[in-house]
């Protein structure tokens, strides 16, 4: 479903001088296809959340705009509705846009993948496009990098197939994201990635022997660069992502192109750039630095007092120390705004506050004696007197009584109320949404809408996919393949067969212990032991158990092979072993997961109790060895 | 219908004219000196002039001071824009003044005369309709426009007063009008130039290699060579980016040591600047609120625990400025009140 929210620009008919004026397109992934922001962004999307009293997407979209793209792709999917209100009513769908928005939206997108493919199939892109997320917070000149990409391009007949934005940054530097940090291998002469990899905290890393290889004389290894997640792509990215299903993320992408290089011979390429800041918002860590480094003016000129996004009211005064107040705003007697404080319009502060290095919303009020530090305040926030608030994110709405603490990494979520009184300790999460609530969400979405034809049609497709896995199990077992293959080969059929990630597991787990009991009826050979199957399997199920929903879930499958088949307990033992699942899990599925009698019944089941049994003596240990 | 298409038309043009203004301001739009500035400023004026809808002169005051706040409002620093918003408000209560037969002179002004004989205050609405209005105040913006073509040589006509053979001449970072100011007179006198490269941006250095390519001997220094090497000046000569109503300056960083180097060696200082820099604007103790805080990149990589301000302007007060040279003639800087009364009307000095 696409819909336009602005003039629309015909596109030029081929020659190759008109091919190069040919309107600069950029595609905008408006949403991170992660939880890093939950629970506040169970009620608005990461892309809208304020970052100086401005939606991040609009700092994604002036970058853009003043790159020269005339076209943007934005694609969004989870809430895409609040995005596109947004997008409409802002300067951006205005008919004397130089950027033309398309919006388009599908509740089908998992990752920056899907995406792509969808890029792919409409194709929407003609030339040489930007890729960027809609948190991407820059103001570094792209038309340099896209210069020598378009000129490697001709050069070498399209064998570069994408540019990667770097930016030049000390290791350890708050504005590097620890889950992003990267290091790098490159050729200096023709700036080409040989080897590209995610240190993820490790002190040891290994590099392969073929980057020594490449025949180039000088190569240098960096661990000096900020990932900007700003691509130049060409065309064949859109392509490539189409052929090979399993590509997710861009890493999948780098790292299929740097180990297909033999045989595609396609080059990945960087840009490394000193001056500009380039930075993605991936999670409040990064919204916290970000947030500081454009108040203290490193984004210019994306600065809080130019208005960039032209809004009535939104202009603010710049005063020394980086003190900016936007319209109508009251300030207490004594009350010191230190250094680096943003404050919206019609904002009023108490008396004898002392707020340094935070930013604070429109309509908020704030009582006396409140000591702001490094806060973050959304718009229509309350705060009573006496409240401390170090390095913490307050949303839209939120009350905060009197006497409050906040201490450091604390977020409290939309329309929270805290009581008077109160610490909360380090790293709180308040939220209005019960933490049990988290459905499996879109997933549920889509079989609720169509739900009784859908049943039929999903039970066939169960079963289809039931039996594919068992072959693909049965395959592994016999040519000893390799248990990422599996993953693969399992991922594949999931696709084909449209089943979610929920049943996947809970399937693949029916299968795993129903194994030995299929291979009897076969009298193909012995077949192995249920531990042992489990034991050989462990990766594929790992791959698939991740987080503590998942546990549940393939805990609740495992409860439906009992009550059908009456199997012995030691599966839990084996699969707890193998840590395949956690104790808290199970613990909890145990006490709480009772849904009918049959379920009961199993509960009082002696093995099952013995095993639950030592399982909470042996977590009463560890706990205490612990702390 | 070819009405609603001119408004669209221009509104584009407005919006356009807006957006360039606040990337042009920020340098990743296309650089323009003040000139240029204030010369498109006028050309829109006088396009809203001729395609938007106005009846009477009050209605098209009332557009222009609209449009005039936005584009103050997009850029604030620029200071040349709402000059000639100004200007071109004054013009039309001058051109509605002569339309309805009164002598504008004596009735605009205020005096002491005025003052104590005046009785009660006219109610001037502006509401008549006059048939030539439009073509008039067409007119009239084109008189400016063609007094803004012509500053720049009219400062460079008045240098061969002011330059004398042999002197030594201390200019800081790059200015338009003193370039052709010494260029002018450097065909007629040999004379010695000091450029301040007026770090962090270096324009002296621009200036330099302009100035060389006439013939005229330059030298640059270091900004912190100033106070040394001026001993040995005879006259400073030095551009600036906006005159303030009280005979102050806002010009490029660095600007104000030069002032009280100069003041403390007694050399003359002296100021080029058009009337079109003139601006109705009051220094106020809040220094950075007439101030534009630039990126900071050119001065440092970004650190975590460093805080780097770049201030681009500097105030200069107008005890230190010894004469203002403009399109008009030289003046002091005591005068300057004077001019602007004659420029824009006291009513407009606040859009």
């Amino acid at each position: 479903m696409s819909s336009r929210g602005g003039k629309q620009k015909k596109g030029n008919v081929t020659s190759e001088q008109e091919e190069e004026e040919q309107p600069l397109q950029a595609v905008l992934v408006a949403d991170s296809f992660n939880r890093r922001f939950f629970p506040i962004s169970k009620d608005q999307p990461r892309a809208l959340l304020p970052l100086g009293n401005v939606a991040m997407i609009d700092y994604t979209l002036e970058f853009l705009t003043s790159t020269g793209v005339q076209e943007t792709f934005v694609f969004c999917c989870w809430m895409s509705n609040k995005i596109k209100d947004h997008l409409l009513k802002s300067k951006w769908c205005r008919p004397t846009s130089p950027n033309v928005v398309h919006i388009i939206t599908s509740d089908l997108y998992r990752s920056l993948g899907d995406v792509l493919r969808d890029v792919d199939a409409k194709n929407l892109v003609r030339n040489d496009f930007i890729l960027v997320y809609g948190d991407v917070v820059s103001n570094i000149d792209v038309s340099q990098a896209l210069q020598e990409h378009r000129h490697r391009r001709k050069v070498d007949k399209n064998i570069s197939v994408m540019t990667m934005v770097f930016k030049e940054s000390s290791p350890g530097h708050k504005s590097r994201c620890e889950e992003d940090d990267v290091i790098v291998a490159m050729d200096s002469k023709s700036k080409r990635v040989l080897h590209y990899q995610k240190t993820q905290g490790l002190k040891k890393l290994q590099f392969p022997m073929n980057i020594f290889q490449h025949g180039s004389d000088e190569f240098e290894i960096r661990h000096d660069l900020l990932d900007c997640h700003i691509s130049i792509c060409s065309p064949q990215v859109a392509e490539l992502f189409t052929d090979n299903f399993d590509y997710q993320t861009r890493n999948d992408f780098v790292r299929g192109i740097l180990v297909n290089e033999e045989i595609l011979g396609n080059q990945i390429h960087l840009y490394v750039t000193q001056d500009g800041y380039g930075a993605r918002v991936s999670n409040l860590q990064m919204y916290d630095s970000v947030s500081s480094d454009m108040v203290r003016r490193w984004v210019y000129p994306l600065t809080p007092e130019a208005n960039f996004t032209d809004q009535q009211g939104q202009g603010c005064t710049h005063s020394r120390h980086n003190v900016y107040r936007g319209a109508e705003v009251s300030l207490g007697h004594g009350s010191q705004m230190e250094e680096n404080v943003l404050i919206g319009r019609d904002t009023s502060i108490g008396a004898n506050c002392h707020i340094s290095n935070s930013v604070i919303g429109n309509n908020c009020t704030i009582g006396d004696n409140v000591v702001l530090d490094r806060a973050h305040m959304w718009n229509n926030v309350h705060i009573s007197s006496n409240v401390e608030i170090h390095q913490s994110v307050v949303c839209d709405g939120a009350v905060v009584k009197e006497a409050v603490r906040l201490n450091k990494q604390c977020v409290l979520a939309y329309n929270v109320v805290i009581g008077p009184n109160l610490s909360l300790p380090e790293g709180t999460v308040v939220s209005m949404h019960h933490p049990e609530e988290e459905e499996e969400d879109d997933d549920d979405e889509f079989l609720s809408d169509d739900q009784e034809v859908g049943h039929s049609k999903d039970k066939t497709r169960q079963k289809a996919f039931q039996l594919e896995v068992l072959g693909t199990l049965q395959r592994g077992l016999e040519e000893n393949i390799v248990c990422d293959n599996l993953v693969l080969e399992i991922n594949s059929l999931k696709y084909a067969y449209n089943i979610t990630l929920k049943e996947v597991m809970q399937i693949l787990t029916r299968v795993v212990l129903e194994y030995p009991f299929q291979q009897i009826a076969y009298f193909l050979f012995s077949s192995p032991p249920a531990s042992q199957l489990l034991k050989t399997w462990s990766p594929v199920f790992k791959n698939y158990i991740k987080r503590a929903q998942d546990h549940l879930d393939c805990l609740s499958a495992v409860e439906e092979l009992f009550l059908e088949q009456d199997t012995h307990q030691t599966v839990l033992m084996k699969m707890y072993q193998l840590e395949i699942l956690e104790e808290e899990a199970i613990l909890k599925w145990f006490s709480t997961g009772a849904t009918n009698d049959k379920s009961r019944q199993l509960r009082k089941n002696q093995g099952l109790q013995k095993f639950i049994q030592w399982l909470k003596e042996a977590e009463d240990e560890s706990s205490e060895e612990g702390e | 219908m070819p009405g609603a298409d001119k408004e669209t038309d221009l509104t584009e043009r407005i919006e356009a004219f807006l957006a360039d203004l606040k990337r042009g301001g920020s340098g990743t739009g296309p650089l323009r000196g003040s000139g240029e500035m204030a010369r498109e400023t006028t050309y829109l004026l006088r396009r809203i002039t001729a395609q938007a809808r106005w009846s009477s002169a009050g209605d098209l005051m009332e557009i222009i001071r609209n449009e005039g706040r936005r584009m103050t409002a997009a850029q604030p620093s620029e200071t040349t824009v709402g000059n000639m918003v100004r200007r071109v408000l004054k013009i039309i209560r001058e051109e509605y003044a002569r339309s309805r037969g009164s002598s504008e002179e004596t009735e605009q002004q205020e005096s002491l005369h005025k003052l104590l004989t005046a009785g009660e205050l006219s109610e001037e609405t502006f509401r008549e309709h006059f048939v030539h209005l439009k073509a008039n105040v067409i007119e009239a913006i084109n008189e400016l426009l063609t007094e803004l073509d012509g500053t720049t040589d009219n400062i460079a006509m008045q240098a061969l007063e002011h330059i004398h053979s042999n002197e030594v001449i201390m200019t800081v970072g790059r200015s338009r009008t003193v370039e052709a100011f010494l260029k002018d007179a450097a065909r007629k006198r040999k004379f010695h130039v000091i450029v301040a490269e007026c770090a962090p941006f270096c324009q002296g250095h621009e200036m330099a290699t302009g100035l060389s390519k006439v013939g005229i001997e330059t030298t640059v220094i270091a900004d912190a060579a100033i106070f040394a090497v001026m001993s040995r000046v005879n006259k400073v000569i030095i551009g600036t980016q906006t005159v303030l109503a009280n005979g102050g300056l806002r010009a490029v960083n660095g600007t104000h040591s030069v002032a009280l180097a100069a003041r403390h060696h007694s050399t003359p200082l002296i100021i080029c600047a058009p009337m079109f820099k003139l601006s109705p604007q009051v220094f106020t103790t809040c220094s950075l609120s007439l101030n534009d805080v630039n990126s900071c990149f050119p001065v440092l990589k970004i650190l975590s625990k460093v805080n780097v301000h770049c201030p681009v302007f500097d105030y200069v007060p107008p005890e230190l400025i010894t004469l203002f040279i403009s399109n008009i003639g030289g003046n002091a800087p005591s005068y300057i009140y004077r001019l602007m009364s004659e420029l824009y009307h006291p009513e407009d000095h606040k859009l």
